[in-house]
C-alpha cells in the first residue's frame, strides 16, 4: 500500500474522557504529520462538539442503530468500509476489552498490523512511520514497532496520555456517517452489571499495597490502617488474591491484574517480580517496605525502606497523625 | 460430539526472567518454558466440554522442537491428538503471520466445531491472534469467556469485561478466547502422563501447509520490530534504613514535599 495515500489520525475510544487522552496524543501526531485528526463516535451530537472543542478537527458520528451497542462484527464492518473510503494514515483505538476485540480483527480485515497497548508513539525522522513502543516479555522489555501496512493501529491503554484543555471556540466538522453492517454472527442476550468485590484502584491518588511479606489474614488490618491514614486504598500483589484469596481478584496489581497510576503507590512485603512492577511502573512516587536488603522493588522505588513491616507501617500512621499536628 | 481445536502458546516462564544489570540484558538461560496460563485454561475446558458431551480434542501448537513438550502436557490433560507447527520459515510471525499458520492447519484439519485458546499469551499479552485468526477462517468471535456452555449445533458464553459480564450465543463453528477464572486446570495423573505418551502427534512444516513465504514469518509480518530494548527504572532509589522511629517521619516529610501527601 502506497503512505502517500492514506492522511489522518483517527481516534476512536468508548469512553469520553479516554477519547480525550487519545484526541491530545492525536493532535500532536496530527500537527507533526500536517494532517486532520478526526474522531470517530457512537455518540450524541453534543459529546461530539465535546471532541472538536478538544482537539478533533473533524468527528464521523455513527448514528445507525445497529451501531448504538458496541459489537465487535458490526464494527469490525463499520470501521473498515470507513477506512477503505477515507484511508486515514494513523488509528488509535482505545485499549480497553471491547478495543482489544475490535482491533486485530479490524486490522486483520484491512491486512495491516496493530500494536497492543502501544506506551509511547512518536514521529520517526522522516514522519513516515508511528514509531510504537509496547512492552513484552512480562514488562522487561521494550520492543519499539513500527506498521508495514496502512492505516497503523495501536490501541492504547487510558490514563497514558494527556488531553486537551477545552476550547469553546475551536471549530469542526460533524459528519454523519452510515457505513454498511451485517447483522453480527454473535448475538448478544444479555448485560449484566459486575458488582465490584473490591475499590476501583484506577482512579485512586494514593495506594497502600501488600504482598506475602503480610504474614496472616488478620495482619491486613495494619496495612488498612495505613491506607486509611494517607488517604489511599488498598491493594495486592498476585498471589494474595489468586492463591490466598485474602482479596477479591479487581484488587490485585500486576500485568495480569489491575494496572494503576497513582500519585503515590506503596508496597508493603512486595518482593518486586516483574508481573507486580509492570502493573505500577505509572505511579509518580512509589515507596516500598521491604526486610530483605536485595528485594527486587527496590530498584524500582523511589524510597526504599529495609525494615520489618510490621514495626515500620505503625511508625508510618504515627508520624502521619503527627504531621497534622505541626 | 463436539470436535474441538484448542491452540496453545509455549512461552518463558515470565516469573523466572530476571534482568542482568551490568549487561542490560535479559537473563533467560534455565527458565523453564511453560504453556502460557490461560491456553491452559483453554485446555481444560475442550476436556470438560468432551467430558460433558463426547467427541474430540486436537491441540495445535506454532513453536519451535521443543514445543511438543507443551503438547504432551496437553494429551495428558485429556486432549486426544497433537499437531505441531514448526519450521523456521516460522520464526519472525507477528499476530497476522501466526494466523496464517494456524489457519492454514485448521483448513487442513477440518471439520471442527469449535477453537479455543487463551485471551492472550503470557509473554507477548498482545490479545490478537484470536480474533485474527477468526477473521481469517471467517469465524465468530467471542472474547474472554468466563463460562462457556454447549448446545447442540450452538454455544452459550458468559463474556468478562470491565464493567459488565455480557451473555452472548453463537451458532458453531466459533473461536472463543478464555480468562484464567474460567477453571482450574487439572494436574494429570501419572497413569495420564503415560498414556499420553501413545497420543497421536503429528509435525507439520510450512510446505505441508501450502503456505507461500510472503505469508509466514518475518516477510508475511506486518509489524516490524526495530529494536528492543530492556526496560529500566527511572526512580530515585533513595534507601531509608535504621529506627523505624527515626526514618517514618523522614520519609513523611519527603512525600510532603514532593506533593504526593497531604497533611490531613
Amino acid at each position: 500500500m502506497m503512505s502517500g495515500e492514506h492522511k489522518g489520525v483517527w481516534i476512536y475510544a468508548e469512553a469520553q474522557q479516554h477519547a480525550y487522552e487519545l484526541l491530545g496524543k492525536g493532535r500532536q501526531l496530527a500537527d507533526k504529520l500536517g494532517a486532520e485528526l478526526s474522531a470517530l463516535t457512537n455518540g450524541t451530537e453534543e459529546e461530539a462538539q465535546g471532541y472538536i472543542q478538544r482537539g478533533a478537527d473533524k468527528v464521523l458520528l455513527l448514528s445507525d442503530s445497529a451501531l448504538k451497542v458496541f459489537q465487535v462484527d458490526t464494527y469490525t464492518d463499520a470501521f473498515s468500509e470507513l477506512v477503505a473510503e477515507r484511508k486515514p494514515d494513523v488509528l488509535l483505538i482505545g485499549a480497553t476489552r471491547n478495543g482489544l476485540d475490535l482491533a486485530p480483527r479490524l486490522a486483520e480485515r484491512l491486512k495491516t498490523g496493530c500494536v497492543t497497548e502501544a506506551s509511547k508513539l512518536e514521529l520517526d525522522a522522516e514522519g513516515s512511520f508511528v514509531l510504537m513502543d509496547r512492552l513484552t516479555l512480562g514488562g522487561n522489555v521494550v520492543e519499539t514497532q513500527i506498521c508495514r501496512a496502512k492505516p497503523q493501529i495501536a490501541t492504547v491503554p487510558k490514563g497514558l496520555f494527556s488531553s486537551l484543555p477545552q476550547n469553546a471556540t475551536r471549530k469542526g466538522e460533524v459528519i454523519m456517517v452510515q457505513p454498511k453492517t451485517k447483522p453480527p454472527s454473535v448475538k448478544l442476550l444479555e448485560t449484566r452489571p459486575k458488582v465490584a468485590k473490591g475499590v476501583r484502584l484506577t482512579d485512586a491518588p494514593v495506594i497502600v499495597s501488600f504482598g506475602r511479606g503480610v504474614r496472616k489474614k488478620e495482619d491486613i488490618a495494619i496495612v488498612e490502617q495505613l491506607a486509611t491514614a494517607v488517604g489511599g486504598v488498598m491493594s495486592c500483589s498476585r498471589p494474595i488474591a489468586e492463591d490466598l484469596h485474602w482479596l477479591p481478584e479487581d484488587q490485585y496489581v500486576g500485568l495480569s491484574g489491575v494496572k494503576v497510576s497513582p500519585k503515590l503507590y506503596v508496597a508493603c512485603g512486595i518482593s518486586g517480580q516483574i508481573q507486580h512492577l509492570t502493573g505500577i511502573r505509572n505511579s509518580r512516587t512509589i515507596v516500598s517496605i521491604n526486610n530483605d536488603p536485595k528485594a527486587p522493588i527496590f530498584e524500582f522505588s523511589d524510597y526504599g525502606v529495609v525494615a520489618d513491616l510490621y514495626q515500620m507501617i505503625p511508625a508510618l500512621i504515627e508520624a502521619v497523625k503527627n504531621l497534622g499536628k505541626t | 460430539m463436539v470436535h474441538i481445536i484448542v491452540l496453545t502458546k509455549q512461552v518463558l516462564q515470565t516469573e523466572g526472567l530476571r534482568v542482568d544489570k551490568a549487561t542490560k540484558t535479559i537473563v533467560t538461560q534455565g527458565v523453564p518454558k511453560v504453556i502460557s496460563e490461560s491456553d491452559k485454561n483453554a485446555i481444560e475446558e475442550a476436556v470438560r466440554i468432551k467430558e460433558k458431551h463426547g467427541g474430540k480434542i486436537t491441540v495445535i501448537t506454532m513453536g519451535s522442537p521443543d514445543a511438543k513438550e507443551a503438547l504432551r502436557e496437553a494429551l495428558a490433560m485429556g486432549a486426544d491428538e497433537g499437531y505441531l507447527l514448526t519450521d523456521p520459515l516460522f520464526e519472525g510471525s507477528d499476530a497476522h503471520a501466526t494466523a496464517n499458520v494456524l489457519a492454514a492447519a485448521l483448513t487442513k484439519i477440518l471439520d471442527y466445531d469449535l477453537v479455543l485458546c487463551g485471551a492472550y499469551s503470557e509473554d507477548l499479552y498482545a490479545f490478537q491472534v484470536g480474533p485474527r485468526l477468526a477473521e481469517v477462517c471467517n469465524l465468530p468471535q467471542i472474547t474472554y469467556a468466563a463460562k462457556i456452555t454447549v448446545d447442540g449445533t450452538k454455544v452459550t458464553v458468559e463474556r468478562d469485561l470491565e464493567n459488565e459480564r455480557q451473555i452472548v450465543e453463537a451458532k458453531l463453528p466459533c473461536l472463543i478466547s478464555v480468562i484464567r477464572e474460567i477453571n482450574e486446570p487439572r494436574l494429570p495423573t501419572l497413569m495420564a502422563i503415560m498414556a499420553a505418551s501413545k497420543k497421536p502427534m503429528t509435525t507439520w512444516a510450512a510446505a505441508d501447509l501450502s503456505l507461500g513465504p510472503d505469508e509466514l514469518g518475518f516477510n508475511g509480518a506486518l509489524i516490524e520490530t526495530l529494536r528492543s530494548t530492556v526496560a529500566v527504572g527511572d526512580r530515585k532509589r533513595v534507601i531509608l534504613q535504621g529506627e523505624v522511629k527515626e526514618i517514618a517521619p523522614k520519609l513523611i516529610q519527603a512525600l510532603v514535599q514532593e506533593g504526593v501527601l497531604k497533611a490531613s
